[in-house]
């Protein structure tokens, strides 16, 4: 095997984990302060990916496509904000018995909802936004340009999100209420309130994802389902509610992707993000960065 | 078993076996699969509605049930009647499996290695090219020679009521208690002598058990299995039949089941907006009742029956 073949590979595989890594931190955001599972993430993918590719080709031209990402991210936020308003508030308001029963029927109904609304509106085909960039080079090895953007816009959104969450007063709210739901009221925190902002940024970093890797991965009403797959695997490698986990395993998975299809075979390619999970599952349970569940 | 209990089972399946004649060739097909959904919606209400277990792997297991059985006949030419058995018994083991993998596992992380289990499922049968010839779909051999929908309303009908009465009688036994007591609280369920472990495997096996045997019936009626069948949507439709019903009540999964399957064939022309309406009516349902159909007959029959007494 030809070691520059081989780099690049390495490459492509560092480059796509970083991104799904955005999509698993939007999950295990959500889940480390309303400690639930949002089952529709996928979906806000698809919204973002639609929005999108709606403002590049119908608005801003193919020229302005990085205007369009934070656009699509701050819309995906404020439906964000609203949808836990009104169907996810109501988990943390009054006595509810089995709240995690709750939350998964609610995101699966939003999860069919999203998808078929999505059918209804702009009908079952694939759109391909045009490209963002042409090919580059980082260093000898050639990269696809879209590729390169993503990565790029991926790490500059982390970085923004490190800043917020680990500088300004939200953050230290959000961080707060990760800790101790009851502890940061006798702060004067509206932990309520603090849920709202955590799904908004959570669905708008899934919405991101889709935004950014519309011109490689396509625009259709069901490119969710595999961003989901892979954000739900990474967040079980990684650890629920870990965010370096998340990192870590989204870089860890995409490797073993990309290193499985060029070293074994590439139509297994889905094949061996479950068997990475089931043989972390099998030495480590709680994955890599877990904190060990509690029992009662 | 008191007279009328027997008796019940046999009444209704005497009322419903005319039905055909008058609902025509295509609404038989109709009723047909959603009698299959009827099984499937009251086993997975066993399992989420009265253990608590949120499993999310029931329509792998009757995917399982439907290849086991179809390439068993194909392969080994046993007769369908005992391969669909067979099918139900892989689906019981893996449901086993499963339960016994998920025992420590709390609700967030029972839902995800359940969708994992499922998702790993639906992979390996579109990559197993070879045996199951994956994405194009398997034919499967007809239980009876003829594709009509007719004679094999007769079949599921009975299928659905042998079912619903087993089921039936779990739920309203010694058992139906240990897995309602589970379900509401483990720890006391444990304090109270509750072997939480085996009866919580006893529903995984069960509730799988049924699921494979339904899916062994549905491929050899169908005709074509494809991994498709273990789409996530599958499962999604299966939870809004038992929510719209009435999760956690005997009646609503069969009510729901039925009810959502008609429903969407009557819609048939509207297309997707269907699967819209049925998930905003699965939102509404958890924010305003959440007992379904069943509970708000619960809320208002009283009330009619008072209002007409006095």
């Amino acid at each position: 095997m030809d070691s520059l073949l081989l780099s690049q590979y390495l490459i492509a595989g560092l480059v796509i984990g970083i991104i799904y890594a955005l999509m698993a931190i939007g999950i295990t955001f959500i889940y480390s302060i309303m400690k639930m599972i949002n089952w529709s993430m996928g979906e806000f993918y698809m919204m973002g990916s639609y929005l999108q590719y709606f403002l590049v080709v119908y608005i801003l031209g193919p020229h302005l496509w990085f205007v369009g990402i934070p656009i699509s991210m701050a819309v995906i936020f404020f439906v964000g904000l609203y949808i836990q308003r009104f169907l996810l508030k109501p988990m943390f308001v009054g006595e509810m018995e089995r709240k995690d029963e709750y939350a998964t029927v609610i995101t699966i109904a939003m999860m069919v909802f999203f998808r078929n609304l999505a059918v209804v509106l702009a009908g079952p085909n694939q759109f391909a936004p045009p490209d963002y960039a042409s090919p580059t080079y980082i260093g000898p090895l050639p990269v696809s340009g879209n590729r390169f953007v993503a990565l790029v816009g991926t790490l500059l959104i982390l970085g923004l999100f490190y800043l917020v969450v680990r500088n300004t007063w939200v953050g230290r709210a959000l961080r707060g209420s990760a800790q101790n739901r009851v502890g940061i009221q006798t702060a004067g925190v509206n932990v309520l309130r603090v849920d709202q902002i955590a799904f908004g940024i959570g669905v708008s970093l899934a919405a991101a994802a889709g935004a950014l890797l519309a011109p490689i991965f396509l625009v259709w009403p069901e490119n969710g389902a595999v961003a989901t797959m892979k954000g739900f695997e990474i967040i079980v490698i990684g650890g629920l509610g870990s965010i370096p986990g998340s990192l870590v395993a989204g870089l860890l998975l995409g490797l073993v992707e990309s290193m499985g299809s060029v070293l074994i075979s590439p139509s297994f390619k889905d094949v061996y993000g479950f068997g990475l999970v089931l043989f972390l599952l099998a030495i480590r349970p709680t994955g890599l960065f877990g904190e060990r569940q509690r029992v009662a | 078993m008191s007279i009328k209990a027997t008796l019940f089972p046999i009444f209704m399946y005497a009322i419903l076996a005319p039905l055909p004649l008058v609902s025509g060739e295509y609404y038989t097909h109709v009723l047909n699969i959603s009698f299959y959904y009827v099984v499937m919606a009251a086993s997975w209400n066993l399992i989420a509605g009265y253990t608590g277990q949120f499993s999310l792997a029931h329509h792998a297991f009757a995917a399982m049930g439907g290849y086991t059985s179809a390439l068993l006949v194909i392969h080994y030419k046993i007769p369908i009647l005992l391969g669909i058995p067979c099918g139900g018994i892989l689906a019981g083991a893996f449901g086993y499996f499963l339960g016994t993998l998920c025992l420590r596992m709390r609700a967030i992380y029972l839902g995800l290695s359940t969708w994992a289990f499922s998702e790993s499922f639906r992979i390996t049968l579109s990559m197993s090219y070879k045996l199951t010839r994956g994405d194009l779909g398997l034919s499967t051999p007809r239980l009876l020679e003829t594709a009509k929908a007719f004679p094999y309303y007769y079949i599921f009908l009975l299928l659905a009521i042998v079912c619903l009465c087993i089921m039936y009688k779990i739920v309203h036994s010694r058992i139906g208690y240990y897995m309602r007591s589970i379900r509401d609280d483990e720890e006391a369920a444990l304090t109270m002598g509750v072997d939480t472990v085996k009866w919580k495997r006893f529903v995984f096996v069960t509730s799988s058990l049924f699921a494979g045997i339904a899916g062994a019936f549905h491929a050899h009626y169908i005709g074509l299995l494809s991994p498709v069948s273990v789409d996530f949507n599958e499962m999604a439709i299966l939870l809004i039949m038992v929510i719209t019903g009435g999760l956690r009540t005997f009646a609503g999964p069969i009510i729901g089941a039925i009810s959502i399957e008609i429903l969407s064939e009557l819609l048939r022309e509207y297309g997707e907006i269907r699967m819209v309406l049925f998930a905003l009516m699965v939102i509404v349902i958890m924010r305003v009742n959440r007992d379904g159909i069943v509970g708000i007959g619960r809320t208002v029959l009283p009330r009619i029956r008072y209002s007409t007494t006095y």
